[in-house]
């Protein structure tokens, strides 16, 4: 009988040869490109900003260099077949045997729509149960949301959906009452509560959906494979309908998997963790991913805000494996649905990354996690120095203008190969080069996808030829929108400065704001029009050079406004573009996720008056949810008498005068007392008309007079 | 042979004004609704007695307010409801009634047995048996571990540059004027680099 595979097989020098064949690549794109650019510069008349552009070209092309020698390293593997994956530990048995371990599956939460969390739980609870292995799991909802309506809604949406699960003591759900290290914080709250009752943990996202047959082969794969302490699924995005959301899913999908084949190549057992839809053992976790602050203060110091690399940067300093199952179907997660909303994230991801910088040099690391660190930093610090690459392009051009008489004569027009001069102006070489490693993957991917017969899936050849051309001009035009957001936060937060925001929108929406838009980008549009009207002045022929970067800044605020816009994003997907396999033939989970979300969206809201508080008040008014939210709060020893005094107050206030007169912080402290909270819901309706204020006899008259059940996050 | 009207007609408070007696039955109908009881007969059945109750200790004592008599009279109603159902009579109000309610939107009562809420006589024994069983868990037992955070080595010049970093950050005066002096020394740089 044949020893099952596991990841301890695979031969270090294997893994060696593997790294060692990825980064030679790198480095030889590199030397080749910036040997043509240094001799493009030193061909030149001489000037002092040589040195800069060639230091500047070489890190960006690098970095470049580096996602298409892994992108060409996953081709190689896509039609060779790769041994060396995790997922071959568990292949060909069916889920009724694979070995299992108790496990909680956890989902921190923070003010997310409170039907999307349950629906999605419910899904991957139903999901799960179809595998006849659920009694290995138990759900934690770790809630830290701070705005009160969502905290209720999420206290009634639990109970209701263990309810009809029947999933008490399966399903938990915990608040947090001082939310303290945001999502770590949390993790790290459930793992010193409850950590030592399991061997694993599934951590996902509030947007994540995992199908119960891919939670159980992770389980699976960690159980036969013990020296492996993180395991990383690639979820594909999923229910984009905004053309932006449905453009970023349409490319995860398409070349999504040739990258993560070639990130697998190299990466084997000191791969990443990326914060969601993994799997973590958890005792080595609870030992040694423990997160110390760094040196100075936020934003570039203080508590690490992107724990997820340095965590698997930590175990793997322990001694433990960290892989990608990067074929493993079933793990999905849902994008940003505008540009603006992606931006927001990446300024979050931006500050985080760049803390990464204090651990480049940490004593321990693996250089393949110190070598993560820096692309999660350069996928950042990398567009500061685009533009101040092309700035100093720039101005070096107006410069060779002033001296040159004919400025399209300044460079050669052949391109020196060892000794072979090949007819070609070597600035055009070079473009052509760069651009070849930027969208060479692309085409290969699609090519791909038309040789293995999957065109069908993604509506077609004809569509998924347009859709791709369309995606790669999306991407040519947000490029340089993502640059002046990224150098804009690194410079920020290089001087100790936050980004404000207007007012945040989460859903995708038939009528975008325009203001929103036009604040966040009307520095882009401003910048743009002047640089390109200086160098359409001083040199022309440059400007055509610079054009599509130029584009994307100058039409910003209409193109993010358009790629925000749902309608078209549906019509995109009623014409057959940008779409997926997800979309073409979706998993059961998707379809059910859609359709019982559609069931509670398209239910009453509230009365306008009452929907700003609606959470305290069914909290205060309803007997079920007040019971409910009772029972879920810690009993505390009677504070002193200035507590008592202020509680006290607070509750006379909150019934006279109603929940406008109250800020966020008294509603939420009033929320977290139980005595009050108690006191409340009695006195409310025990007191005469006269004593309340009109708010809450209109919540009394309205409350379930139209429906038989309150408006809740959940109603099946 | 049709029941009498006079025996409907039986109960009228003694004391207080109709207004007053409206407010709290407005009061119990509102209170009864946001139980989910919907079903009519069943709403009078119970603000019958509600108020008859109410009515009572209003003669006793006109100063108190019917409303408040009547949303006091359901509370002690429900009381006794639940802690014979639920087999514990002395438990304080705010347990009782907490954990009652609980127990009631559980096993969805209301619903499924729509005559028998509030009714002292005849509750059917598998209500009885889901109200018994029905309690909210938020999480299982608690087997807290400590999880401490290991210092990182930063390395060498990490370490100096780290110390420094939190000297500067001591003065702030010093840092902006830093940060500055770097920003124009760049700009001083691209400017000569490139004239």
């Amino acid at each position: 009988m044949s020893v099952p595979f596991t990841v301890e097989q695979v031969d270090k020098s294997r893994v060696s040869r593997r790294r060692a064949t990825f980064f030679t690549l790198v480095f030889l794109l590199t030397t080749l490109a910036s040997w043509f650019m240094a001799d493009l510069l030193w061909r030149g008349p001489s000037n002092y900003a040589d040195l800069p552009v060639l230091v500047l070209f070489a890190i960006l092309f690098a970095n470049i260099a580096t996602g298409f020698c892994t992108a060409v390293l996953g081709l190689y593997v896509i039609n060779r077949g790769d041994s060396a994956r995790i997922t071959r530990s568990i292949e060909g048995e069916p889920l009724s045997q694979l070995p299992l371990g108790s496990t909680a599956i956890i989902m921190p939460v923070f003010n997310e729509d409170p039907s999307r969390i349950f629906e999605g739980l419910r899904v991957i609870y139903r999901s799960l149960e179809e595998t006849g292995r659920l009694d290995d799991f138990d759900f934690f909802i770790l809630s830290d949301s701070n705005d009160p309506n969502r905290w209720i809604q999420e206290e009634v949406a639990w109970a209701e959906l263990c309810k009809q699960l029947n999933g008490f003591g399966r399903i938990f759900y915990r608040k947090r009452r001082v939310a303290i290290n945001k999502k770590s914080g949390n993790v790290a709250d459930f793992l010193r509560r409850w950590g030592s009752s399991y061997r694993y943990m599934v951590v996902l996202d509030a947007d994540s959906i995992m199908t119960g047959e891919s939670i159980v082969q992770l389980v699976a794969m960690m159980e036969r494979n013990p020296t492996v302490g993180i395991l990383q699924t690639a979820p594909r995005i999923v229910n984009g309908i905004t053309p932006f959301s449905r453009i970023q899913q349409f490319a995860s999908r398409l070349y999504g998997p040739m990258f993560l084949s070639g990130l697998n190549y190299w990466h084997q057992g000191e791969s990443n963790f990326w914060g969601h839809n993994a799997v973590i053992r958890v005792a080595p976790f609870m030992e040694h991913a423990a997160l110390p602050e760094l040196p100075g203060a936020e934003p570039f110091g203080g508590r690490i805000l992107s724990h997820d690399f340095v965590e698997a940067a930590l175990m793997r300093k322990a001694g433990w494996k960290v892989w990608l199952a990067y074929d493993i179907e079933g793990t999905f997660e849902e994008g940003p649905p505008t540009l603006i909303d992606s931006a927001k994230r990446d300024r979050r991801w931006c500050q985080g990354n760049l803390q990464h910088s204090w651990l480049l040099f940490a004593r321990g690391f693996h250089p393949i996690n110190r070598f993560h660190l820096l692309m999660g930093i350069m996928g950042y610090v990398g567009s500061p120095l685009w533009l101040l690459f092309m700035l100093i392009c720039t101005l070096h051009r107006f410069n060779t203008v002033q001296h040159a008489a004919d400025a399209a004569d300044a460079g050669p027009h052949y391109t020196m190969i060892f000794d072979y001069a090949v007819p070609m102006p070597e600035a055009l070489a070079l473009f052509i080069l760069t651009m070849v490693l930027i969208f060479l993957p692309k085409v290969l991917s699609l090519g791909l996808v038309l040789k293995h017969g999957r065109s069908g899936a993604y509506g077609g050849p004809f569509r998924l030829i347009i859709s791709t051309v369309l995606e790669v001009i999306a991407s040519a035009l947000l490029a340089p929108i993502n640059m002046m957001f990224h150098a804009k936060f690194v410079a920020y937060i290089l001087l100790g400065q936050g980004v404000s925001w207007v007012t945040q929108q989460r859903k995708a929406s038939d009528d975008p704001d325009w203001r929103e838009a036009i604040i966040t980008h009307y520095g882009q549009t401003l910048f743009g029009l002047v640089w390109g009207a200086s160098t359409y002045i001083i040199a022309p022929s440059f400007f055509w050079w610079l054009s599509p970067v130029l584009l994307g800044l100058v039409l910003s605020a209409p193109l993010s406004i358009l790629l925000s816009r749902a309608s078209l994003g549906r019509r995109t997907r009623e014409i057959g573009l940008f779409l997926t396999p997800d979309e073409t033939e979706p998993a059961k989970e998707l379809t059910l996720l859609d359709r019982h979300l559609a069931e509670c969206y398209k239910q009453m809201q509230p009365i306008r008056e009452l929907r700003r508080d609606y959470g305290l008040m069914q909290a205060i008014l309803d007997p079920y949810v007040n019971a409910v939210h009772v029972s879920l709060l810690r009993q505390r020893r009677p504070g002193s008498y200035s507590v008592r005094r202020y509680f006290v107050e607070l509750r006379r206030k909150l019934l006279a005068d109603g929940p406008d007169r109250l800020s966020t912080r008294e509603k939420m402290a009033l929320l977290l007392d139980p005595e009050s909270m108690n006191w409340l819901h009695e006195q409310l309706w025990k007191q005469p008309p006269e004593k309340l204020s009109p708010w809450w006899r209109l919540a009394m008259r309205q409350y379930n007079v139209l429906t038989a059940t309150p408006v809740t996050a959940l109603y099946r | 042979m049709e029941p009498p009207l006079d025996t409907l007609n039986a109960f009228r408070p003694r004391t207080g004004t109709p207004e007053q007696w409206n407010a709290a039955y407005i009061r119990v109908e509102d209170y009864l609704r946001a139980h989910r009881v919907h079903n009519r007969l069943q709403q009078i059945t119970i603000l019958q007695k509600v108020i008859a109750r109410a009515a009572a200790r209003h003669e006793q004592d006109t100063t108190l307010d019917p409303t408040t008599l009547a949303a006091e009279e359901i509370d002690r109603m429900m009381d006794e409801w639940f802690g014979e159902l639920l087999g514990d009579k002395n438990l304080p109000h705010e347990r009782i009634a907490v954990e009652g309610r609980v127990a009631l939107l559980l096993s969805d009562g209301v619903d499924r047995w729509p005559y028998s809420f509030l009714d002292e006589q005849c509750v059917p024994p598998e209500f009885a048996q889901e109200m018994q069983r029905r309690s909210i868990q938020a999480g299982p037992d608690m087997t807290v571990t400590s999880m401490v955070p290991r210092t990182i080595e930063l390395g060498a010049l990490t370490e100096v540059a780290g110390q420094t970093f939190e000297q500067i950050e001591k003065w702030p005066i010093l840092r902006v004027t830093l940060l500055w002096a770097l920003f124009l020394s760049v700009m001083a740089l691209v400017f000569y680099a490139t004239r």
